[in-house]
């Protein structure tokens, strides 16, 4: 009994100390109800994408931001995660929470082996050898000629007993549970000794050494875990889309990750699904309004893009929630990081 | 007869042609402070990095109470005992003091790798770090960020961290180098009062502290050993003499 009054306790602890993201997460859960009424269906399936590309950058958030490793093939993860549906599907499983186990266990240990691998080398080092690392299973997915090679596979979506996943709303809401699950792990994560242990060691990792731990150990447990959430990302994004292909894990997806999570604001838990919210709300109206503007030039939206992105990174330091912070007077996003209380 | 808590066995490290060890043994006793002390690159720091295993020698052993430890990497070589503060400072800038030692001390516990409560928050954390910031007489600064401290105030907070893990030998590269006077003396006292209480390895330029402070002295120059032992020997030494002290 007082265990269970202790953790809601911490809950609320953390939920008061990181506000920004349970807005955003709170309102993923409204945000139905406003759809419905303002009759724009098609915006469900954008908030759903968001979320899923939300989580994603939140799990890399964990070794970029916090851990200060630049992993540059995180998109490999997400592969990895739809792939568990496709390929599972081929053999007869058709159950979600099966694919959702696969994904858990074969991420955990991709991320292990790469993690082990990379780990070793740091700086540009890291990030080309990462990079290699997604390329080489992106290479490998094309040539797998029974699971659609470059052409990917279609898949049904995932069967998770009573939650119809043919449902939109039903869907919609599986993928916010794993949204607002992450959100908590990561809360306590980053908040924990742990968590404050890894950040230690982005800031100077030979004093973590001078205090007789060894940093390796911390960034592998790190980097597994965000392969993990990258890979239950992209497992329901299989079952979102409908679909899988190498595409999914193309490096661009990468970099994609990584601009969400510069533009939301590293380090902090808001960044990287604010980031994705701005991102692909960008992604998608830019051309529209470009298109109403000058339609010649709608297929340029990139030529605003680029360049607004460059803007938000050069001045609003620390990204989005640097600028909320700022803003608001407050520390919120940025509660986690040194400083007087 | 004290017993040796480090003993060094024919130490050899080569950079390219610079031969920066050569032929190095020497032992450093329980409870005493040991000078290391030689002009600017006679490889003070460089022998420094393989006691601590930051750097492996070419050739001989380093032990800790009989041990061998030559092939231990850093992190064990800290639990086995062995402390260290860094020529230039070495903590965690981007925290607040409080933090830098709420970190020492979950390591010292050896519970890093727990994932539920915030660390920052936990009051028996909190207590152990003001204890490992007393020894120092940092605790009225806990709050600042250590960005924003003085450097005197760095090198305490470094030296406090490097004594967290409770050592047995603790190796001090320069601890005083850049400090104003005040903050010189305030770091000498503290090496006093841990004389006695474990073995101490002090690099230092400034030769009034050293021969305050040191019980022997090793004088190295361009990687060799040319005298050890007391301040009065040392001073009397006419090898010193003419190969560093006269020189300066
Ligand atoms: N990693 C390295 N690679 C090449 N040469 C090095 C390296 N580290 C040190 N040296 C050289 O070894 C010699 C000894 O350097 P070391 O830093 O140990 O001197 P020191 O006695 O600590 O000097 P100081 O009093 O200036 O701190 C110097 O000539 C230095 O340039
Ligand atoms: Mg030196």
């Amino acid at each position: 009994m007082s265990a269970i009054r202790d953790f809601i306790g911490l809950v609320g602890d953390g939920v008061k100390a990181n506000q920004t993201l349970w807005l955003l997460v709170f309102g993923f859960a409204l945000f139905p109800i406003f759809s419905y009424f303002a009759d724009l269906p098609f915006w469900n399936d954008v908030a759903m994408r968001i979320m899923l590309l939300g989580m994603a950058a939140m799990g890399l958030n964990l070794v970029l931001g916090y851990g200060g490793m630049v992993s540059f093939g995180h998109a490999a993860f997400i592969g990895i995660g739809a792939y568990c549906v496709g390929i599972s599907q081929f053999y007869g499983i058709s159950n979600g929470w099966a694919h959702l186990g696969f994904s858990i266990v074969t991420c955990g240990l991709a991320g292990l082996v790469i993690g082990y691998l990379a780990l070793r080398t740091s700086g540009i080092y890291f990030i080309m050898i990462t990079l290699a690392f997604a390329q080489m299973l992106f290479f490998l997915f094309v040539s797998l000629e029974a699971y659609g090679g470059d052409d990917g596979m279609s898949v049904d979506r995932g069967e998770f007993g009573f939650i119809d996943l043919y449902d939109p709303l039903r869907l919609y809401f599986l993928i916010w549970c794993a949204l607002a699950l992450v959100s908590l792990a990561l809360m306590f994560i980053v908040r924990s000794r742990f968590g404050v242990t890894l950040r230690a060691i982005k800031s100077n990792e030979s004093r973590i050494e001078a205090m007789g731990l060894s940093p390796l150990r911390f960034k592998m447990v790190g980097y597994v875990i965000s392969a993990v959430i990258c890979g239950i990302a992209g497992t329901l994004f299989a079952s979102w889309q409908e679909y899988v292909s190498p595409d999914i894990m193309h490096w661009t997806r990468s970099g994609e990750l990584m601009i969400i999570i510069i533009l939301g604001g590293l380090a902090t838990l808001a960044g990287p699904l604010l980031g994705a919210i701005v991102f692909l709300l960008l992604e998608e109206s830019l051309p529209m309004l470009l298109g109403a503007v000058a339609p010649a030039y709608a297929e340029n939206w990139m030529i605003i893009f680029g360049p607004l992105l460059i803007m938000v990174v050069l001045f609003g330091r620390g990204g989005l929630t640097g600028i909320i912070d700022r803003l608001s007077g407050t520390r919120g996003n940025a509660d986690h990081k040194a400083g007087p209380r | 007869m004290s017993r040796a808590v480090l003993e060094l066995q024919g130490l050899n490290k080569s950079f390219g042609a610079l031969h920066a060890t050569r032929d190095l043994s020497f032992c450093v006793n329980a409870g005493e402070i040991h000078a290391l002390i030689g002009p600017n690159g006679a490889g003070k720091t460089t022998l420094i990095q393989q006691i601590y295993g930051a750097l492996k020698p070419d050739t001989g052993h380093v032990l800790l109470n009989g041990k061998d430890i030559t092939s231990l990497p850093v992190p064990g070589r800290v639990r086995a005992g062995i402390g260290r503060s860094f020529q230039i400072s070495n903590v965690l800038m981007d925290f607040t003091v409080l933090e830098n030692g709420i970190i020492a001390e979950q390591a010292r516990l050896g519970q890093s790798f727990r994932f539920l409560r915030p660390a920052f928050d936990d009051p028996d954390l909190i207590a152990g770090a003001r204890k490992i910031l007393a020894r120092v007489g940092l605790n009225d600064r806990a709050d600042q960020r250590v960005g924003d401290l003085a450097h005197g105030e760095r090198r305490m907070l470094e030296l406090a961290l490097a004594l967290a893990t409770a050592p047995q030998l603790l190796l001090l590269d320069e601890p005083m180098a850049g400090a104003g006077p005040e903050e010189s003396q305030r770091m000498s006292q503290i090496i006093e009062t841990l004389r006695g209480k474990l073995a101490i390895l002090l690099i230092e330029h400034d030769m009034d502290a050293v021969f305050r402070l040191a019980d022997r002295i090793t004088v190295l120059v361009e990687g060799a050993v040319i005298a050890s032992g007391t301040a009065d020997e040392i001073s009397n030494s006419a090898a010193v003499q003419t190969a560093y002290l006269g020189s300066e």
